[in-house]
């Protein structure tokens, strides 16, 4: 079914909320997701695969340590999230000319909006590497380099790399107004959403929506 | 004149104006959007059509109702239900509606309208597309439609002040817009002029079902008596505007389009920044004024509302205009910066109703100097939303100081200072308030509470060793929204409400007053401290005037010598 954008944005960020990330996380997953989708990309699937993936783990399990080279979770997979995170706010690091190396990443196609506005931040272009696709951000727009089509939809990435990009390669990206999700993936972002919303009460209804003097007349 | 003499006039500080009690006072001005959309209609003589009028006589059917730009053809297309009286709600959890509408982008042909039909009557529970902008509906008023049919059927015009006592035949509830519900972005419409200032899609959706509104109550009186039935009387049908009632729904919005905000306030200070910076006053523009303030002190006298904290405003407001209206027979206008001194008058002596009020009454006959700032009140918070990890911490802190200084004041181990809890009921997906001692919603909590979680971070920075705001947010993700905002802040001084917006003294209200005094509402008739009823377009030129009228001068009631 075709969405607006702004349906996907909202969708995803409530379902990375639903899913246990902290709001500032889950407004910059939604944005992700609907960054994916606008160019054609599956991103509401791939938030919804790796929402199932990540469930009930914690943040300081998952984010990077920054500390170290390449970055690396504490237990078992980076969270693209906490990782687009914190790549963006080292965009600074990225404009000297620095490059980041991830280590084993889940579903490393979540990176590269965030390697879009890390490149924006930055003011230089950036490209993002693992095994298959690289992607060029900035100057002239994004160009996908895809070599293998399964490495965009890769459950995991044991290697990853962020840097200055030397010269665009590969097909622009298209920028669409509309996504269209596959209903699995909006099932299950719709159950993770749904873990935001309270259950309707008698009081909910009677208070909480605003009623008060009549309003049928 | 010596130099000397030149005061500094600067916008007034956000401390002062983001207060909710004087948000909860605004009018509108000349900036506003249904405003902006009228001159731009006459500026560029946008021509109208009612393409399809297909009601039957016990009102059921479908319209279409057609504008063209220069550019573009947009049509309302308009459902109308016989819908029963105890269905019959402004509420968001109400699932039927006596008429429904979208706005479509183009002209839509029978497929689209078999379409729209089958999805349009639903609302929520339907589903539009990229070629529909908007998705809305209205409800009669109980009070007057049965009366003016009736009128009309019997050969006789109504009331006028029975018109006036309610002053519209529908209300709207929710107008959708940007993307809802399947409806195209608003990024979509981004390069078309005539939708580059905020809620235009929305403004003439209402604009175009006030007048479909008007021809289905002449409709409903000649199927009722073909032959006897009157139309209604020019003068009267303009005294109609369209209604609308709007909950709690529309306040968060505020606290979530942080640079739009911004950007609406920022528009309307600098306007008034201008006007108290004029050196002199022209004794055409004084006369202007006089008139207008005359206008809007009738305009106050014919405002009504059940409301016990609407009528105190009011009085205030009916004070405040007396007040205006004998200074004004006294101050001396020929003054160095009168419209300054004016305005220094006005705040040292008006409640915040009159001030506001003054606000727009000095925009008015100023329109060569500050309508360009209509062209500053949109806003991509896609330019705003990106953390700058680069801070050092110290410089976070300063910002929260800055910006939050009010909320560290408060003491929020206090329960009343976070009795209210805003989240998301499961039923229709809306925002709702709660009390946060009494319900079991914490889990639930949407952020929408800036100054208690930038109080929370605050304490968190001092004890923080980190020296940039990217190590600190490693650590602390919890702090990574209100991080955003308050950098935001930093740099568009109006984004943030200053006010605890989680209180258990919260009006609600305040914050749809303001945001619909921007839409150009008047009236505004709150029903409980959560939900407002407003007139959008009484008095207003319909489409069919729009080429024969002025665009611009029917917000204010006229007044008696010069008018009807």
């Amino acid at each position: 079914m075709s969405w607006s954008l702004n349906e996907i944005e909202a969708l995803a960020r409530k379902a990375a909320r639903g899913g246990g990330m902290n709001w500032g996380l889950a407004e910059e997953t939604g944005k992700a997701t609907r960054w994916l989708c606008a160019a054609g990309w599956p991103g509401a699937e791939t938030l919804a695969a790796l929402l199932l993936a990540q469930d009930s783990v914690t943040w300081d399990a998952v984010r990077p340590r920054t500390d170290a080279d390449p970055w690396a979770a504490r237990d078992g997979l980076l969270c693209p999230s906490a990782a687009g995170a914190a790549l963006t706010d080292r965009a600074r690091d990225l404009a000297d000319g620095r490059t980041i190396i991830m280590a084993a990443t889940a579903r490393p196609l979540l990176l590269v909006p965030y390697t879009a506005w890390a490149a924006d931040l930055a003011g230089r272009p950036l490209s993002i590497r693992w095994p298959g696709v690289t992607v060029t951000c900035g100057g002239d727009g994004v160009f996908a380099d895809i070599a293998d089509p399964a490495a965009l939809t890769a459950t995991r990435t044991e290697t990853l790399e962020i840097g200055p990009a030397e010269h665009a390669t590969g097909q622009p990206l298209p920028r669409a107004h509309r996504g269209d999700l596959p209903a699995g993936a909006v099932e299950t972002l719709t159950a993770f959403a749904h873990r935001t919303y309270a259950p309707g009460t008698p009081e909910s209804r009677a208070s909480g929506a605003g009623a008060g003097l009549t309003d049928n007349d | 004149m010596a130099e000397a003499e030149t005061p500094t006039i600067a916008l007034r500080a956000p401390d002062t104006v983001m207060k909710l009690a004087r948000l909860g006072a605004f009018h509108q001005t000349r900036l506003s959007f249904m405003r902006q959309l009228l001159r731009r209609m006459k500026a560029e003589q946008w021509r109208f059509e009612e393409r399809v009028f297909d009601i039957d006589t016990n009102g059921v059917g479908h319209a279409v109702y057609v504008a063209h730009t220069p550019r573009h053809s947009y049509s309302l297309v308009a459902f109308s239900h016989d819908l029963p009286a105890d269905q019959r709600s402004d509420r968001v959890i109400a699932t039927a509606w006596d008429a429904t509408f979208t706005l479509f982008d183009g002209i839509p042909d029978e497929a689209d309208i078999a379409r729209l039909a089958k999805n349009v009557p639903r609302q929520e529970g339907g589903r539009v597309s990229e070629r529909e902008l908007s998705l809305s509906r209205a409800n009669r008023s109980v009070r007057l439609w049965d009366y003016v049919v009736d009128r009309l059927a019997a050969g006789k015009q109504p009331d006028a002040r029975k018109i006036a006592e309610v002053g519209y035949l529908m209300r709207t509830t929710a107008v959708y817009g940007s993307g809802k519900f399947g409806a195209a972005d608003r990024d979509a419409l981004a390069d078309r002029p005539e939708f580059r200032a905020p809620f235009q899609v929305e403004m003439l959706s209402v604009y175009l079902t006030r007048a479909f509104v008007m021809d289905l109550v002449e409709h409903m009186a000649r199927v009722r008596a073909p032959g006897q039935a009157l139309a209604l009387d020019p003068v009267l049908r303009r005294r109609f505007g369209i209604g609308n009632s709007t909950g709690l729904g529309m306040a968060p919005f505020l606290i979530t389009h942080p640079a739009l905000l911004n950007n609406w306030v920022a528009s309307r200070e600098e306007a008034l920044r201008r006007v108290r910076a004029l050196p002199e006053a022209p004794r055409a523009t004084v006369s202007a004024f006089r008139q207008t303030a005359a206008r809007a002190r009738i305009h106050a006298h014919g405002w009504r509302s059940e409301h016990p904290g609407q009528q105190a405003k009011l009085e205030d407001l009916r004070a405040d205009m007396l007040a205006l209206t004998e200074h004004l027979d006294t101050a001396d206008m020929t003054a160095p910066y009168p419209w300054d001194r004016l305005w220094r008058w006005g705040e040292a002596t008006l409640s915040l109703e009159g001030q506001e009020q003054l606000v727009s009454l000095l925009l008015e006959p100023h329109g060569d100097l500050v309508d360009d700032l209509c062209e500053t009140m949109s806003a991509d918070e896609e330019d705003n939303w990106r953390i700058d990890g680069a801070m050092p911490l110290a410089d976070l802190r300063v910002i929260i100081e800055d910006v939050y200084g009010w909320a560290l004041a408060i003491d929020w181990s206090a329960k009343p200072a976070q009795a209210r809890i805003w989240y998301t009921s499961e039923e229709k997906l809306e925002p709702r308030m709660g009390e946060r001692f009494e319900e079991p919603l914490a889990p639930y909590e949407q952020p929408l509470c800036p100054g208690r979680d930038a109080a929370l971070m605050h304490a968190a920075l001092a004890a923080s060793d980190a020296p940039t705001v990217a190590e600190f947010l490693l650590k602390h993700p919890e702090h990574r929204h209100i991080a955003r905002r308050a950098q935001i802040a930093a740099q568009l001084p109006y984004a943030e409400i200053r006010d605890n917006t989680i209180d258990a003294s919260m009006m609600p209200i305040d914050m749809l007053r303001m945001k619909l005094s921007f839409f150009g509402a008047c009236h505004f008739d709150p029903r409980s401290d959560r939900w407002v009823r407003i007139n959008m377009y009484q008095n207003a030129p319909f489409p069919e005037d729009l080429a024969r009228n002025a665009a611009d001068d029917w917000t204010l009631p006229r007044l008696p010598e010069v008018g009807e």
